[in-house]
């Protein structure tokens, strides 16, 4: 029986888990997982401080607006730390500060390349999830299971980029 | 339902995703870099249970009318270009929008140059949003759905894909156990159990 002090699950098991959450997403909030509009949500809301005029961009108004769906994913990506962290903390599976496996990977142990490799990860993987309208999770997860081709042609086009920079500018892990 | 109620719903509904993600070792970058190289396919395997149960589950509640589905624009020039650019950051974070958030919690540090660059990706496309959706990029055609397409009904579309993705499960299972792939040290790297078992001086230097 997997445990919450299990350092691992089957990946049936978490993976069944994962998609029972369809069931309150759908019936509760009326919308699927998804998890990367909150991106703009946080960040639109940050910039505002900066550029109060960013909030005249209707898309931005749109996904800052007090509404159950918004702050719903705000709250769910907030919720996946806190249970990573619990998570973590009852097993024990404690990680050190980078994964020892970028060292090969990218061919260095400098923290401050893996930061900076990270941070531009992460631009390309919100800028694309944004023109893409979806993530993993909402096109992955949601879209695929409800039929819906656009979303399989998106996550197809996701393992194409992935594979091929995986491939190309990183070395064999 | 209210604001604060949605606010608490998913909060509830992010420490059982959290957990589960925690446990998967899908947030490993071991794992999903692994994937990328073809040579682990942890990640696969998890994602296509979560869309298989998704499937069955909405079949559920759509079959029997209690939820409308919820798909998205048929932006497919978009989506094919925004989910290259998307792919690419997936490998060089090592990481998803989601599942960025499980690695902050389980205390990768790099992460948080990952959510913070995310961000930055998120507002950068907001300022180019009003532009972009008069290009091609802003362009959509009609909703294909596949159950549609055969002409049979979305219940019954759905329990095929899930149907199909068990038979892949199976095969992806044994070709590799995911009790190997998930590793010694839970992370998806599979280097350091070459060495373990003693083996030759190649995977030993590959390990390196």
């Amino acid at each position: 029986m997997p445990s919450l002090f299990d350092k691992a699950w089957s990946p049936y098991v978490a993976g069944v888990v994962i998609g029972l959450l369809q069931i309150p997403a759908f019936l509760l909030i009326e919308t699927a997982l998804g998890a990367s509009s909150s991106y703009v949500t946080i960040g639109g809301l940050i910039a505002s401080f900066v550029d109060p005029s960013i909030l005249r961009i209707d898309y931005v108004s749109r996904h800052i607006a007090a509404t159950g769906k918004n702050w719903w994913q705000v709250a769910l990506v907030v919720g996946i730390a806190v249970g990573a962290f619990f998570s973590m903390k009852l097993s024990g599976a404690h990680r050190h500060p980078v994964s020892p496996i970028w060292k090969r990977a990218l061919g260095s142990a400098s923290p401050a390349y893996r930061y900076a490799v990270a941070f531009a990860g992460g631009f390309f993987m919100l800028l694309g999830a944004r023109i893409a309208d979806g993530c993993t999770s909402g096109h992955g997860l949601s879209g695929t299971a409800q039929l819906a081709v656009v979303s399989m042609v998106a996550v197809a086009a996701m393992f194409a980029g992935g594979i091929a920079t995986a491939m190309l500018t990183m070395r064999r892990i | 339902m209210s604001l604060e109620l949605a606010i608490l719903t998913g909060l509830a509904m992010g420490i059982a995703f959290g957990f589960a993600l925690e446990k998967s070792r899908v947030f490993e970058p071991g794992v999903i870099v692994g994937q990328m190289q073809l040579r682990n396919f942890l990640m696969l395997k998890i994602f296509l249970t979560a869309v298989a149960t998704g499937a069955v589950v909405l079949a559920a509640l759509n079959g029997f009318g209690l939820v409308k589905l919820q798909p998205k624009a048929a932006a497919y020039a978009a989506d094919a270009v925004g989910g290259l650019v998307l792919g690419v950051g997936i490998a060089m974070a090592g990481a998803c929008p989601g599942t960025t958030l499980a690695q902050i919690g389980a205390g990768y540090r790099d992460a948080i140059f990952t959510l913070v660059g995310g961000l930055f990706g998120a507002v950068a496309y907001s300022y180019a949003q009003p532009v972009l959706s008069g290009t091609f990029l802003g362009q959509s055609g009609s909703k294909l759905v596949l159950s549609d397409m055969i002409g049979i009904p979305y219940w019954q579309g759905a329990l095929a894909l899930a149907a199909i993705i068990v038979v892949v499960l199976v095969a992806l299972e044994r070709m590799t156990s995911w009790r190997r792939e998930v590793g010694v040290d839970v992370d998806g790297d599979l280097a350091p159990s070459h060495r373990r078992h003693g083996a030759g001086p190649r995977a030993a230097a590959a390990a390196e």
